[in-house]
């Protein structure tokens, strides 16, 4: 097993520390996740890549606190998930983790604003005016202006993934997880949303891991970690030479 | 809270025909425990009215006088002077007056009727005439004219009696006819006296079966009383509702004024003969009611109607209560991505939980409102337009001849309050299990 940082300097802000999960199936048990390691920088831009059932989904279930392990410690920001209540678990994923999800799951009643400023809602804190002005600044960023009263299904398939990614960073999170965002999207799009990503990770630091299977967007990737049968069978740069102008 | 407003109310959109269905149940179950509030309210009006137009004050000081340990007559002497003390010692007193009561067998050419006797004088008596209406001819008279016939000012002549309709018809008498009242006197000897017919009023219920009105002094004569006694002293209230407060005074006035007192009995009058009679004192004692003690013997109609019908809200209740909560348990699985999606991005177990009941109140109180207001204006319509009870046995339970239904907003409010609480309770259930959901079950499905 190998880990690998780009950044080794910094305090990783997340740690997956022989972490092993298994599902139940009937009497028996699935093993998705063996003896993880797994160091992951602040800041980082990372793909977790693998093939279908090879537990790419359940470490981000793990990282974003939606799951706890069978064995091992999954640690954001130095804290120990497993030990946590379950609404020190809901301010976790409040607090320092967005979510993008592979079919966007957008509330379907609600608008393009009202999607991405309920995460604001649910934290608090802010005023009317400072909630409205940091939604309207994350529309603006996904170029979504035009849409802003529309609800989900009037949006394409790219525009709902912009909204998913714009309601993720709205409350700026440290963490933001990607399960597949570009998988339900044409090559055009998804090359746009991963780009979307990265100039965020580039402009405001926020740690990005994403998982896909698409060895296109694994080259935009800064560390790419590859899973097979729930082990980590590569932890490394990406080739490069599948990415037309560079990462 | 806005926000889980927004989410609520289209989320109930989207439900269409279901929410569409639960609403119209909500409404119609809230509609009609108003219109049965409606229906219990007007009958507790009518009884209202009838038992003080017909037999008691607001506030009634009465009593009974015992010649001998073994008899009892329901007469006060000295009125006058009771009377005075009543009216100086009644707060907010609208006005007094003073009955007197019998009981007589009233014999027709072609039939009889036992009858409570009240004797009234007219000059008193201005809410009685407003209050009752005279019956049209052919209410009593088959072939009668539809016209009234007859004057109920008449009273003020001697030996005149006013009857009412079904009274009239059991006779077989008209205005004008001649009637012969039979009694015992206090002393048992058998006496009567001869009346004319002056007026015949529609009826007012059960209780005016058994209620006619004569001169006083038609009364004194048949039993042959001093002219300064009488049945009871009527008081009646600017506020009705004073009457329980304003008899506990008087009790205290008439005290210390140096009358014996019975004890507070809840009973009408004729019910406490076998009491009095067996008690060993002789004299008189002084016995005060409230309207509502003299009409005792009648509310089982009300506490029948209240039972049949809160006994119907509940099991309809019930079956709303189990209808919301299969809707809610179908919306949570259908919504078990969406749940999962905000427990993932932040939402905590008790914003879900909360979420969904608020779902639940605001169908809730949006049906219940609609249900409440159309339910109490067709009840104002049917008050309005005074729909007929077509059956006497029906016109006496109800104590009205028309359908007598009248809205309280107090009531409104109750029904809104008590369904949308229904509504929201029942979605607990479907709700706790939302809010218990993973936030796993959002992603499940990506992979």
């Amino acid at each position: 097993m190998t880990t690998h940082t780009e950044t080794p300097e910094a305090a990783p802000i997340v740690e997956l520390i022989g972490v092993t999960k298994d599902y139940p199936l009937g009497k028996l048990t699935v093993p998705a996740l063996r003896g993880i390691d797994l160091a992951i920088a602040r800041g980082d831009f990372i793909a977790i890549a693998g093939p279908s059932g090879s537990g790419k989904t359940t470490l981000l279930n793990l990282v974003g606190c939606v799951d706890v392990p069978t064995a091992g410690a999954v640690r954001i920001g130095g804290q120990t998930t497993g030990e946590l209540k379950e609404t020190q678990l809901t301010s976790l994923r409040l607090h320092k983790l967005g979510f993008i999800f592979q079919t966007f799951n957008l509330v379907g009643v609600l608008n393009v604003f009202q999607n991405i400023e309920l995460p604001l809602l649910l934290q608090g804190g802010l005023s009317k005016t400072e909630r409205e002005r940091r939604v309207a600044e994350m529309i603006e960023k996904v170029d979504l202006t035009p849409q802003t009263r529309q609800r989900p299904n009037e949006l394409s398939g790219g525009q709902r993934q912009r909204v998913a990614i714009a309601r993720a960073l709205v409350t700026r999170p440290a963490i933001v997880m990607a399960d597949e965002p570009t998988a339900n999207l044409d090559s055009g799009t998804g090359g746009a949303i991963i780009e979307l990503m990265k100039e965020i990770n580039r402009v405001d630091h926020t740690t990005f891991i994403f998982s896909t299977h698409d060895a296109h967007v694994m080259s935009h990737a800064r560390r790419l970690v590859e899973l097979v049968d729930g082990r980590i069978v590569s932890d490394r740069a990406p080739d490069r030479q599948a990415q037309p102008e560079g990462a | 809270m806005g926000m889980y407003l927004t989410i609520a109310s289209r989320n109930l959109r989207q439900g269409g025909r279901r929410t569409v269905l639960l609403m119209l149940a909500l409404a119609l179950v809230t509609g009609l425990l108003v219109f049965l509030l409606a229906l219990s309210r007007g009958v507790n009006v009518s009884m209202t009215r009838a038992a003080t137009t017909l037999s008691a004050g607001h506030v009634n000081v009465a009593g009974f006088y015992k010649a001998t340990p073994e008899d009892a007559a329901p007469i006060i002497q000295g009125v006058a002077a009771i009377k005075k003390i009543a009216v100086e010692n009644t707060p907010n007193l609208d006005y007094a007056l003073d009955r007197h009561r019998g009981w007589a067998k009233v014999v027709s050419e072609t039939s009889s009727v036992w009858c409570g006797l009240h004797g009234i004088d007219v000059r008193e008596e201005k809410a009685l005439f407003e209050t009752i209406t005279l019956a049209h001819q052919d209410a009593y008279v088959e072939g009668g004219r539809h016209a009234v016939i007859g004057d109920a000012q008449r009273l003020s002549e001697p030996d005149t009696i006013l009857l009412f309709a079904s009274q009239a018809k059991r006779l077989g008498v008209q205005v004008g006819d001649q009637l012969t009242l039979r009694t015992e006197t206090l002393r048992g000897q058998s006496n009567t006296a001869d009346v004319t017919v002056v007026a015949v009023a529609e009826d007012l219920g059960l209780m005016s079966s058994w209620a006619a009105f004569l001169p006083k002094q038609t009364i004194l004569k048949l039993y042959g009383l001093k002219p300064d006694t009488s049945g009871a002293v009527q008081l009646y209230l600017k506020d009705i509702d004073e009457a329980p407060a304003v008899m506990a005074h008087l009790r205290e006035v008439f005290a210390d004024a140096g009358y014996a007192l019975m004890d507070h009995d809840p009973q009408p009058f004729f019910m406490k003969f076998e009491t009095v009679i067996g008690q060993d004192w002789t004299g008189q004692k002084l016995d005060l009611t409230i309207w509502r003690d003299e009409v005792s013997f009648l509310t089982w109609v009300l506490t029948a109607i209240d039972t049949v019908s809160y006994l119907l809200i509940a099991i309809l209740a019930i079956l709303i209560a189990i209808g919301i909560m299969n809707a809610l348990y179908i919306a949570v699985r259908e919504r078990t991505q969406e749940v999962g999606t905000l427990r993932a991005i932040g939402m905590g177990r008790r914003q879900v939980l909360g979420m969904f009941v608020l779902e639940a109140l605001l169908l809730g109180l949006v049906a219940t409102t609609a249900g409440a207001t159309l339910s109490a204006i067709g009840a104002l319509i049917i008050d309005w337009i005074a729909v007929p009870i077509p059956w006497p046995a029906a016109q006496a339970i109800f104590m009205n001849d028309t359908i007598r239904l009248v809205v309280e907003p107090a009531h409104l409010a109750a029904a809104i309050v008590a369904f949308t609480f229904v509504t929201g309770i029942s979605a607990l259930w479907p709700a706790m299990r939302a809010a218990r959901l993973p936030p796993i079950t959002a992603i499940h499905q990506t992979e």
